[in-house]
C-alpha cells in the first residue's frame, strides 16, 4: 500500500521558487495564500546556505486533525491528509497545531475574519466529486485521480523535491546519498511528520535529524 | 504584538499555570552561520547547524510574504505536566485535546451535578415569614441592564464556546457532520460578535457593582457558616453577602477579566500575533472560562430556582421588604433608615408596586 | 429517573472525551459519514494520461511507483 510523503533535499534546492509557482498555477491558489514556501538558512552565507522547499507533510498522526473543532480533516486511503471547507468554520486551531505552518487562511472580513482553510492537498482534491468543478474551485486540481503526482515535485528543477509513495522516495533518497558519499544528509521533517521510521526501511537520517 | 505576547505572559503568570517552557535560547543565529561554514569545510555535507538554526524556531529567509513563513518548523516547547519537549504547535494539542477538555469536561459535569444534589435534597430557600407587600428598591434600571446585557452574552459565549471545547465529543455523534459544522460555525460566529458587548458591559459591571461588593465586617463569619444557608439560616449581610462577594471578585472581576484579554489575543489575529502566543492565550481562555462557567452554573442557580424572590429581584429592581430582611438585614436596615452606603434610594413611601 | 440517566449519559458523553486513532478514510467512512472523497484509483484514466484499469489499486499504485522513477536523475529515461 503506497503512502504518499514529501521529501526536500537541502543539498539540491536552488531556491527557485518553481514548486511554489507550479502549485498556485495547478491548483489556481486564491491570491494570498501560499500553500508551498521555500525557507532559506543563512542566506547570502557562502558555505552555509541552505533552501528547503514545505507545504503540509500529510503526517501520519496529524495535529490539525486532533484539534480540529468540527473533525473536518480526513486521511485517505494513501495516507494524504485532506480536509472538508464545507465543514471547516475557520477557527484557525489547525494553524496554531500544524509544526510546518501549513495551514492558510484567506481574510474573509474584518478585522482578521479568517476564512475557510486552505492547504496543500498532495494534488488530491477534497471530498467533492473527483475531477469536477466544485473540486478545483475548492481544492484545485486532482491529479493523483488523474494517475499524477503532485505538481510541485513533478516540475522540481533539480529534483530536490521528491513526492509519492514514501517507500520509493525512500529510495531515491537513499541511493542519492550513497552516491554522494556524504555524511548527515536529513530526510528532513519526517521526524516531525511521519514519526520514528521502522528499523531498516529509513533513508539515512542521522542524530541530529530529529526535526 | 511584544506588547500582546508580554500581557499572555503576564496573565499565564498570574494564573500560575498554563506557562509552556520555551526552548532553551539557541546561539546566535550567526555563529550558526559560521560554524556552518567551517563545518562544509571541515566535514562536507553535514550540515547539522542549518538543522540546530531550523529548529530553533528562529524566522529565516523566505520570498512568501505571511506571519512566521520564514519559520520551517516550530520551536520547541512544552505545557505543564509534560514531560519531553515537542514542536510548540504538538505541545499545544496534548495539553488542550489532554487536561484541559478532560479535567474541563469534569469540573462541568461535577458542577452541575453538586447543584443538582443540593436542589433534589434541600429544593428551594423559601422565605420564612409572608410577604408584605411593601417593595423597596434593589437594583436600579441601570444595573439590571448592566447586569443582563453581561449575564445573556456571557450565556451565549459559554454555550459556543462549549461547543467548540466539548461538541466534537458530545454533539457531533448526535447531530452529524453536516448540522454540527453548521452550529459551529454558527455559534463561532455569534462568539466573535457577542464578545466585544460582553466585554464592554463587564467593565461597565464592575464599575457599577464595585462599591457594594467591598468587604465588610461580617463578610469572614459568613464564609464560615454559609453553608447553613441551605438549611435555612440566615446570617446577616449587607446589600452583597459574601458568597455574592466571591462571585464577584473571582468570578467577574478576575476570570472575565482573564477570560476578555486572553479572548481579545484570539479574536484579532490580523495584530501579528505569533502561533505561541495564541497557543497561550487559547489555554488560559479556555481554562479561565471552565472556571467561570463552573462559578456561573452555581449563580444561575441561586438566581433563579434556588431562592425564592431572587431572580424576580433583578427583574423588577424592587424586592419585597420581608426577602430583605430575610436575606439582608443589614442593608434592610439601612434603607429603612436612610443611612449612608446604600446606593439605590429607598423609595419605601412610593406608591405600592405588586409583586410579581 | 430521567434525571439520572441524563447525567449518566453526560458522564459517558465527557469520558468520549479523548483523541480518536487517526484511521484512513477507507476505515472511517462506514457510510455514515459526509466523508464521501473516492480513490484516486476509482476514475477512469484520461485518455491521454498514465493508465490503469478502473477501480485497481495496484495498477494504479505500480504506475504511481513508476512515474516516480522520473523524481531520480539516474534513472532519466522515463520507464
Amino acid at each position: 500500500m503506497a503512502r504518499m510523503k514529501f521529501l526536500c533535499d537541502a543539498e539540491r534546492c536552488i531556491e527557485c521558487n518553481g514548486c511554489v509557482t507550479a502549485c498556485k498555477n495547478e491548483n489556481e491558489v486564491p491570491w494570498g495564500v501560499n500553500r508551498r514556501r521555500v525557507v532559506t538558512i543563512n542566506d547570502g552565507v557562502i558555505g552555509a546556505e541552505k533552501s528547503i522547499s514545505v507545504a503540509c507533510m500529510h503526517c501520519s498522526d496529524a495535529p490539525c486533525m486532533a484539534v480540529c473543532p468540527v473533525d473536518c480533516f480526513y486521511k485517505t486511503a494513501d495516507g494524504v491528509v485532506l480536509h472538508d471547507k464545507d465543514l471547516c468554520i475557520g477557527c484557525g486551531y489547525c494553524f496554531y497545531a500544524c509544526p510546518f505552518g501549513a495551514p492558510q487562511f484567506p481574510q474573509a472580513g474584518a478585522f482578521g475574519l479568517r476564512g475557510k482553510m486552505d492547504k496543500c492537498t498532495f494534488c488530491a482534491g477534497g471530498p467533492e466529486e473527483d475531477k469536477s468543478e466544485a473540486e478545483f474551485k475548492k481544492y484545485g486540481r486532482n491529479r493523483l485521480a488523474e494517475g499524477k503526482l503532485p505538481a510541485c515535485a513533478e516540475m522540481c528543477s533539480t529534483k530536490a523535491l521528491l513526492g509519492g509513495d514514501g517507500d520509493v522516495i525512500a529510495d531515491i533518497y537513499r541511493e542519492r546519498v550513497a552516491r554522494r558519499g556524504s555524511k548527515g544528509a536529513e530526510a528532513w521533517g519526517w521526524g516531525s511528520a511521519y514519526g520514528q521510521p521502522p528499523k531498516g526501511a529509513a533513508p539515512a537520517a542521522p542524530a541530529g535529524g530529529k526535526s | 504584538m511584544h506588547t500582546l505576547s508580554r500581557m499572555t505572559g503576564w496573565l499565564v503568570l498570574t494564573f500560575a499555570f498554563a506557562l509552556p517552557v520555551g526552548a532553551q535560547q539557541t546561539p546566535a543565529q550567526k555563529d550558526l552561520a559560521k560554524d556552518q561554514q567551517q563545518r562544509t569545510v571541515n566535514q562536507p555535507g553535514n550540515n547539522s547547524e542549518v538543522w540546530r538554526d531550523v529548529r530553533s524556531g528562529q524566522p529565516n529567509n523566505t520570498t512568501v510574504p505571511g506571519r512566521e513563513t520564514g519559520v520551517l518548523v516550530q520551536a520547541q516547547a512544552r505545557f505543564p505536566g509534560q514531560e519531553n519537549m515537542t514542536t510548540a504547535g504538538e505541545a499545544w494539542r496534548k495539553f488542550r485535546n489532554g487536561p484541559v477538555t478532560f479535567y474541563g469536561g469534569w469540573l462541568v459535569i461535577l458542577m452541575c451535578a453538586i447543584i443538582g444534589a443540593i436542589y433534589y435534597t434541600r429544593g428551594p430557600i423559601k422565605l420564612h415569614d409572608k410577604p408584605t407587600g411593601r417593595v423597596i428598591d434593589r437594583f436600579s434600571l441601570a444595573e439590571r441592564w448592566a447586569h443582563w446585557v453581561m449575564g445573556i452574552s456571557f450565556c451565549v459565549l459559554s454555550v459556543s464556546g462549549l461547543i467548540i471545547l466539548f461538541g466534537k465529543h458530545v454533539l457531533l455523534p448526535v447531530l452529524g457532520y453536516t448540522l454540527f459544522a453548521w452550529l459551529t460555525a454558527l455559534g463561532k460566529n455569534l462568539h466573535n460578535f457577542v464578545a466585544p458587548l460582553f466585554i464592554v458591559s463587564l467593565l461597565v459591571f464592575i464599575v457599577m457593582y464595585l462599591k457594594d461588593n467591598l468587604p465588610e465586617k461580617g463578610d469572614a463569619t459568613w464564609l464560615a457558616n454559609g453553608w447553613k444557608f441551605f438549611y435555612g439560616v440566615h446570617l446577616s449581610s449587607g446589600r452583597f453577602n459574601a458568597g455574592e462577594k466571591v462571585w464577584f471578585w473571582v468570578g467577574v472581576v478576575v476570570l472575565c477579566l482573564i477570560v476578555s484579554v486572553s479572548g481579545l489575543i484570539l479574536l484579532f489575529p490580523n495584530f501579528d500575533q505569533l502561533r505561541s502566543t495564541m497557543q497561550q492565550a487559547s489555554v488560559v481562555h479556555a481554562i479561565a472560562a471552565i472556571l467561570v462557567i463552573g462559578f456561573a452554573i452555581g449563580h444561575i442557580y441561586m438566581g433563579t430556582i434556588g431562592v425564592e424572590g431572587a431572580y424576580g429581584n433583578m427583574r423588577d429592581g424592587v424586592t419585597d421588604e420581608t426577602w430583605a430582611k430575610e436575606h439582608h438585614d443589614m442593608w434592610y436596615d439601612d434603607v429603612k433608615s436612610g443611612g449612608a452606603g446604600v446606593t439605590t434610594a429607598a423609595k419605601s413611601g412610593a406608591a405600592p408596586q405588586t409583586l410579581h | 429517573m430521567i434525571r439520572c440517566s441524563l447525567l449518566a449519559a453526560s458522564v459517558l458523553c465527557i469520558g468520549g472525551c479523548m483523541e480518536v486513532e487517526q484511521v484512513s478514510n477507507a476505515q472511517k467512512q462506514a457510510g455514515q459519514t459526509v466523508r464521501r472523497d473516492t480513490n484516486p484509483w476509482s476514475n477512469e484514466p484520461l485518455a491521454n494520461g498514465p493508465k490503469w484499469s478502473k477501480g485497481d489499486r495496484t495498477s494504479w499504485e505500480e504506475q504511481i511507483k513508476k512515474r516516480q522513477l522520473a523524481q531520480h536523475e539516474h534513472r532519466r529515461i522515463y520507464e
